[in-house]
């Protein structure tokens, strides 16, 4: 099945799920008697939502490399990424935040975001030269204008660990930023988030999609996510329970019998 | 006490030593790999170094290489040799994180400790390679001693400035985010796996040059002086010195080595005497370290710098 295209969507299919499945422990986590299959198109704005245990953190894990689906294929931009590792996934163009936000705790803000960027001094052929300085300081620009974009730019030589929870989140997506992926899967991005944070998110998210962003967010906040996303999947229990434009999901009685309930989505 | 002897002997071991610790710095602190065997990588270096510069063997020679190779060209073939080694265990191993990790090399170099004692042709077992070559000699009027310190230090002066420029670097800070969230890390594009490994290949190098200036300062290469205790020896020196600092490191090796000659050489009356300053010698080691991993003294001295900054 093909997300926003209409007839052309299979030439603008840029992220899919085939029949890809999950199990731990002997409990299945993704995907029920034939995998769980979606397609996301390029430049689409999705939002994938579903209750807790639905596996919408571990879909992210299977598409972004933490974990490996146990049957079916993950395909970017038409290659299989099933079994490549989270590294070449990202430097494929897909970043992802994670549902607990993760940071360099040894790194400053601003030094969390440039590590974010792949400099050609990572390289241990250029390490020991001095030819990745005149890059470096373009990174460390770019990784101060996204600062300046996430509302976290007053703290940038801040250490992580004085962080609140939601400005970790808005440092996760800046360090995601700053690689310019082609997709960008956030996990619950604006939990803990204060207010005014969100507002400066969703900003940010309709710019990303303005500008050709591919966006997959998770998100509990449905008032906020059916506000901004183009297209809605649903999960529960690891399955594909539906999908379609927001103002379909809302008044489906399948997806309110299951999870929302007639009060969440007005 | 002949002051001036101790110092040039602190300032030798303390640098050759001091190389070894600032590889486990470098392994530890920055690429979170926590290596107990790190003894096996500078025996790989000392018996290269012996075997590689020691006649062909004749009459009743035991062992059965010796190739005559200059001591300059020895010393490369030591790094090299340390490197490869490095490549063999670290294969199977670098896939383990923390404890097993830790059990894993300590194994290895139990393993490698075992075939040394046994093995006689190559590295003639527990008498080990005595005909090393010490090939500096005097310098004019500078003596051989001071001339052997000053190598020594600077093997340790260029393993430091290597190593500082490979952590300055964006390579550094990538192991830095590697270390603190290796997930974090491969999401955002850094090959924590191919990294590590570089980590570890690299930083074996020094060990092994390190292991052939040890091997030419003793004139021997033998397994008893391969023994477990030189990595804890190192291990102890790191944290004394703060694993956060290569210039912790090196001070944190050079005072306890200053330490363990200083008991060394004292002018004891008694054979007995200095029995006991030795067995005290272990004693005071473990309860400084101890005490330097219970009130972390270095770690708020970095602490309160950086808040100054």
């Amino acid at each position: 099945m093909t997300l926003p295209g209409g007839a052309n969507a299979l030439n603008g299919v840029l992220l899919e799920a085939r029949h890809i499945s999950k199990r731990f422990s002997g409990l299945q986590a993704v995907g029920g008697a034939n995998g769980l299959s979606f397609s996301v198109d390029r430049g689409a704005f999705v939002g994938l939502i579903g209750p807790n245990g639905a596996g919408k953190s571990t879909t992210f894990d299977l598409m972004s490399g933490v974990q490996t689906s146990d049957t079916g294929s993950v395909l970017f931009n038409g290659h299989d990424i099933t079994r490549s590792s989270t590294d070449t996934i990202a430097e494929k163009g897909i970043g992802r935040t994670f549902q607990t936000p993760r940071a360099f705790e040894s790194l400053t803000v601003l030094q969390n975001v440039v590590a974010g960027a792949t400099s050609p001094g990572e390289s241990l052929r250029w390490a020991f030269g001095r030819s990745w300085r005149s890059h470096e300081t373009a990174t460390v620009e770019a990784a101060e204008a996204i600062l300046r974009r996430v509302g976290l730019h007053e703290r940038a030589a801040a250490r992580v660990g004085d962080l609140s929870g939601g400005e970790l989140r808005m440092l996760e997506v800046a360090r995601q930023l700053v690689r310019d992926p082609t997709v960008l899967l956030l996990d619950e991005p604006t939990a803990g988030v204060h207010p005014g944070l969100q507002e400066r998110l969703a900003q940010l998210l309709q710019d990303l999609h303005r500008d050709g962003v591919t966006l997959v967010v998770v998100e509990h906040n449905l008032h906020f996510l059916l506000a901004l996303a183009d297209h809605v999947l649903v999960l529960a229990d690891g399955e594909l329970l539906a999908q379609g434009p927001p103002a379909d999901i809302r008044a489906d009685p399948v997806v309110i019998a299951a999870y929302l309930g007639d009060g969440d989505v007005a | 006490m002949n002051w001036p002897q101790l110092l040039v002997t602190v300032l030798t071991l303390g640098s050759i030593f001091g190389v070894v610790t600032l590889s486990l710095n470098l392994q530890y602190a920055r690429g979170g790999m926590i290596n107990f065997g790190i003894v096996a990588y500078f025996a790989v270096g000392a018996y290269t170094y012996a075997i590689f510069t020691q006649p062909p063997p004749q009459g009743l020679d035991q062992y059965k290489f010796g190739f005559g190779w200059p001591w300059w060209a020895a010393v490369i073939v030591a790094g090299l040799a340390a490197l490869v080694f490095a490549a063999v265990t670290g294969w199977p191993t670098l896939r383990l994180r923390g404890e097993y990790l830790a059990l894993t090399t300590f194994a290895f170099a139990e393993v490698f400790h075992s075939v040394l004692l046994n093995e006689r042709r190559i590295g003639n077992g527990t008498v080990g390679l005595a005909r090393v070559e010490r090939p500096f000699g005097d310098w004019g009027p500078i003596e051989e001693k001071y001339v052997f310190a000053g190598a020594a230090a600077l093997l340790l002066v260029a393993t430091l400035v290597v190593f500082r420029r490979l952590l300055v670097s964006p390579y550094g800070r990538a192991l830095d985010a590697i270390r603190d969230d290796e997930t974090a890390a491969m999401a955002a594009g850094k090959p924590a796996q191919q990294m590590r490994r570089q980590v570890f290949l690299i930083s074996a190098v020094p060990v092994g040059f390190a292991g052939a200036v040890y091997a030419m300062f003793t004139t021997l290469a033998q397994p008893s002086l391969f023994t477990a205790e030189v990595t804890f020896i190192v291990w102890i020196a790191l944290v004394l010195g703060g694993e956060r600092s290569v210039y912790g490191v090196v001070l944190g090796t050079l005072g306890l080595v200053f330490f363990e000659e200083i008991v060394r050489a004292w002018p004891f009356e008694t054979v007995r005497s200095a029995q006991i300053a030795a067995a005290v010698e272990h004693v005071v080691t473990g309860l400084v370290f101890i005490a330097v991993l219970r009130y972390q003294p270095f770690q708020a001295a970095a602490t309160r710098l950086r808040a100054s900054r």
